[in-house]
């Protein structure tokens, strides 16, 4: 899932500020799952904010609305009858969300009130952890299943590096050290060898590409 | 002054589990003190939300009370720890805004006092008004 | 080629080698490199230039190693893989050789959340083990990664860190083994206080051979005072001080910490020495290198051979 962190009130207060009729737009999917931009955030967010005013006295109007995806046209589409009624949106789905509604209206102001953190699992209730950076070349068969590029802090290749102490990070004493869960796990299964073998520089061009990446399917296409 | 006499509009969330004639013990309470008085059972405390206290200010709450049992001793395990961080939680987001913290508290009931709901309500009311007339209230009776 | 690396002639006479480092300043000054090479020249066959080492800015690995060439010292270039793209740490390669660097150490370099500049984007483009392959396919292949032919190879002697002291403890050797099989002709460790666990680590070198295939000089750090040995202890990443050294240290009286510190380098040199498989010394006297002139005198490493 993509998950996201709300912003400050006080940046979405700034952005929000020259307009009087806002729409604030939750996304079903990634962001609900990750509590920051479901139907329940949107509330939050707009009663916040229609509070906010009242007690500043400006006169603002500001409604909801939850999209099941905010990322896909045939579910944006149900903004098109409305969106000319509001002066912004004010948009609670990630980076994709924000930028696909910008795209489908092209005169419409879309804001962000989440700042998109990362792609990541639901580890327990209240607890999302990072553990992929779609790198676009997955080689996480040779890592027994532990990412070195998201979960090393370093991003390192070939083993853990000198700071590597009781499991745990030299950048951050909470976390594990990537490497040594790797090694445990491969230990584990009787593959340690596997790591005597030096593995090359990544092709970043698959993850950097030439600009934003694409996915083209024909066989998918209407 | 107690909250009662300052006026304030008192908003009740409470675990049920407390009063099982809590639906009866509130009417007259209800009756005598119309809208400054309402009244929201729920199944256990961790069924709340902090969209319901954050609706309960909105609609001009000057003070919310969630009434939970203690920790440890909710039915189900858990639920008043979830009340208490759901509670806190909301508290950050309305002093984002520069609404008092204390316009929401938790109330641990301790089940020994067997106090009906009304019992409950009264003993707030008689409290000590610690929070003025909410300013979010002042600008609804403005407008409408 | 022009010049030669001393420490690469020195290594492959059989001696026993001495280099120290040298941490550049937090301004564009080129006295205290100056400075710092005098106090050493003579007394160490090669010198480090640490690469903004904790993610702190400081003058430029390369410019110091040149300033130092320019002294008559033979310069090691510390390069971290953290700050540079592989575009940029070739280009830089190839400049160091060009101006007569002979020696380069090739690490990944502390976390830059550590450094000053906690908001700079970390590269890792490659890793340290990836830029040894890369510094060796330059020079032996004269070809940069891709491919494409170089005119001129670099000529650098090719180095690399080790940490005796990191966990997990069964794993060191084998990515020692990895440094040394992408190409490391020499290793530098980490400070060595533990004196048991570095000669268990040393022995487990042994029994796979490596010793044979690579020089491996002993890091070693005088301690300036009792309060050093515990922050070197509790805060420094990979750091290993047990807990007599620090007692050691603490049964001084305040004044007296220094002298007990260079001591407790002096037998570690001369332990150092007895270990085989040990073929040199590298001093890291942090801002402090005043004393590595005296600690190579008293551990009787004076004179040089070349």
């Amino acid at each position: 899932m993509i998950t996201g962190e709300r912003k400050p009130l006080s940046e979405i207060k700034e952005m929000v500020a020259p307009f009087k009729k806002i729409l604030v737009v939750g996304c079903g999917t990634c962001v609900a799952e990750c509590a920051s931009g479901g139907e329940k955030e949107v509330g939050l967010l707009a009663s916040a904010l229609r509070m906010d005013a009242r007690m500043e006295g400006r006169k603002v109007d500001i409604k909801e609305l939850t999209l099941d995806r905010q990322c896909v046209f045939e579910f944006i589409d149900q903004l098109t009858d409305l969106i000319d009624q509001y002066d912004a949106i004010l948009s609670l789905g990630c980076g994709a969300g924000v930028q696909a509604v910008a795209e489908i209206f092209p005169e419409a102001v879309i804001l962000p009130a989440l700042n998109t953190t990362f792609i990541g699992e639901t580890k327990e209730a209240g607890l999302w952890i990072e553990n992929c950076r779609a790198c676009g070349d997955c080689k996480l068969g040779v890592f027994a299943a532990v990412c070195p590029i998201t979960r090393c802090a370093k991003g390192l290749f070939n083993g853990p590096c000198g700071g590597s102490k009781d499991g745990k990070c030299e950048a951050d004493a909470n976390t594990p050290c990537a490497w040594q869960l790797i090694i445990d796990r491969l230990d584990k299964r009787g593959q340690l060898d596997l790591l005597q073998k030096i593995y090359p520089p990544a092709d970043w061009s698959r993850q950097q590409g030439k600009g934003p990446r694409k996915i083209h399917r024909e066989d998918q296409e209407i | 002054m107690n909250q009662k006499d300052a006026g304030l509009d008192i908003t009740i969330f409470f675990c049920q589990r407390f009063d099982k004639d809590q639906d009866t013990n509130r009417r007259a309470l209800e009756k005598e003190l119309g809208s400054k008085i309402k009244f929201f059972p729920l199944p256990c405390s961790g069924r709340i939300e902090p969209l319901h206290l954050m609706r309960a200010l909105e609609t001009g709450a000057d003070k919310v009370y969630l009434l939970a049992c203690q920790e440890g001793a909710c039915r189900y395990l858990e639920g008043s720890i979830r009340a208490r961080k759901r509670l806190a939680y909301t508290q950050g987001l309305i002093e984002e805004i520069g609404l008092e913290g204390e316009r929401l508290e938790l109330i641990n009931v301790t089940p020994e006092n067997h106090m009906t709901i009304d019992e409950l309500a009264r003993e707030l009311l008689a409290r000590e008004a610690t929070v003025s007339l909410s300013p979010i209230k002042a600008v609804i009776s403005n407008e409408y | 080629m022009k010049y030669e690396s001393r420490l690469k002639k020195v290594l492959a006479a059989g001696h026993f080698a001495v280099t120290a480092e040298c941490g550049p300043p937090k301004g564009a000054e080129p006295a205290v490199i100056r400075r710092k090479g005098r106090i050493l020249k003579g007394f160490v066959d090669s010198v480090n230039v640490t690469d903004n080492q904790t993610g702190v800015v400081r003058l430029s690995s390369l410019a110091a190693c040149a300033l130092l060439k320019k002294e008559g010292l033979d310069p090691v270039f510390q390069m971290v893989t953290r700050d540079r793209n592989r575009i940029a740490l070739q280009s830089d390669i190839l400049g160091a050789s060009a101006l007569g660097i002979r020696n380069i150490l090739c690490l990944s370099g502390d976390h830059q959340s550590f450094g000053n500049q906690a908001q700079a984007k970390g590269v890792f483009d490659i890793d340290s083990i990836q830029l040894i392959q890369t510094v060796r396919q330059m020079r032996d292949e004269g070809k940069v990664l891709g491919g494409e032919p170089l005119s001129e190879p670099p000529h650098l002697f090719i180095g690399a860190a080790a940490n005796p002291f990191a966990d997990p403890f069964a794993y060191r050797v084998i990515r020692l083994g990895k440094k040394v099989a992408a190409g490391a002709e020499f290793i530098q460790t980490q400070c060595i206080y533990n004196l048991a666990r570095f000669k268990e680590w040393m022995k487990r070198v042994r029994d796979r051979g490596i010793d044979e295939k690579v020089y491996i000089l002993g890091g070693i750090t005088p301690l300036k005072s009792a309060r050093m040995a515990e922050y070197m202890s509790k805060q420094v990443a990979g750091m290993d001080v047990p807990e007599e050294i620090i007692n050691r240290m603490k049964s001084v009286p305040a004044d007296k910490q220094r002298q007990e510190g260079l001591k407790i380098a002096i037998e570690t040199i001369e332990a150092l020495r007895q270990i085989k498989g040990v073929h040199g010394v590298h001093i890291m006297a942090i801002e402090w290198e005043e004393a590595v002139p005296q600690l190579v005198g008293l551990a009787g490493l004076y004179p040089r051979p070349y």
